[in-house]
């Protein structure tokens, strides 16, 4: 049952190495090359890392979701260990993102939270998948996959209001600049700057996965071997 | 001069940082601890399975 996995590393070496690679690249990029904004001056380099953790949190969702509506389907477990690495890693990445974005907004705003529609949907996101987690371990074993994945998938859905949230409403957040009309738009060190930090974190994003999901799978090894062993016992009982 | 805002960016990178890797490292303690659990899991299982046979 483990011997699969048992002895492979759970992050590929070449992935290792060039999120690593990719870091330092960024960190340069961020510290070193790209010029300081002119209206927020240095603190507006939290962007490098606030967006892009975003961008990893909503792919999370993504996977997290697809995987529990292939789970539904299939009933295959490993989609619902895949479901539950990606959901914990929203929560990991969206504390990030909203941690960021608080930190970036007391110097600028003044206050460190307001209830605005995309501080409130992100908000709400976040809440979600702090259920999920805690749904999880209280969920009878039978049931739980299911439980996990309707969750999940609720979860998912609030992904594209918290995207829409500064398109369709007025919000303290600013507006978007990317895709957002003719007003938007980024000087091109930023959006390299921008584009290069996403490709990081996605990498980032991507090892925290693995070696998630590989805990998930030993988690579920551990679980069957118990059970396994318990009915032995109950069975040399008799 | 030192930007007053640079303390915001610091504590900004330190705790995004700090959390991922944090996380990281949470999980892979949690690895080595059902690592450690499943091996002792199955040894278990195989002396009972011994003793079942005797």
């Amino acid at each position: 049952m483990l011997s699969e996995f048992d002895d492979r590393p759970a992050i590929p070496l070449w992935l290792l190495a060039a999120a690593a690679l990719t870091m330092m690249v960024h960190l340069y990029l961020i510290f070193m090359w790209v010029p300081t904004e002119a209206t927020m001056g240095i603190v507006q380099r939290l962007f490098y890392f606030h967006v892009p953790a975003a961008v990893a949190q909503f792919t999370a969702c993504f996977v997290g979701g697809i995987a529990a509506i292939l789970y539904l389907v299939k009933r295959d477990p490993r989609y619902d260990d895949l479901s539950l690495a990606a959901n914990e890693t929203v929560l990991v990445f969206g504390l990030v993102n909203v941690g960021l974005g608080m930190l970036w907004a007391k110097p600028i705003w003044g206050i460190w939270w307001t209830w605005d529609p995309r501080l409130t949907s992100s908000f709400l996101l976040l809440f979600l998948y702090g259920a999920y987690l805690v749904i999880r371990p209280a969920a009878p074993v039978e049931s739980r996959g299911v439980i996990c994945a309707v969750v999940c998938i609720l979860g998912m859905a609030d992904v594209p209001l918290v995207y829409l949230s500064n398109r369709l409403f007025r919000t303290q957040h600013p507006s978007p600049v990317l895709g957002g009309g003719p007003d938007s738009g980024l000087a091109q060190p930023i959006a390299a700057t921008l584009f290069f930090g996403m490709f990081t974190i996605m990498l980032l994003w991507w090892c925290v996965l693995l070696v998630r999901r590989r805990v998930a799978r030993l988690e579920r090894a551990a679980e069957d071997l118990t059970r396994r062993s318990h009915e032995l016992e109950d069975l040399r009982s008799y | 001069m030192v930007d007053p805002n640079l303390s915001w960016l610091f504590w900004g990178y330190a705790a995004g940082w700090l959390l991922i890797f944090g996380y990281l490292f949470w999980i892979a303690q949690k690895e080595r601890t059902l690592r450690k659990k499943v091996s002792e899991l199955r040894d278990a299982m195989e002396e009972r399975w011994k003793q079942k046979k005797a």
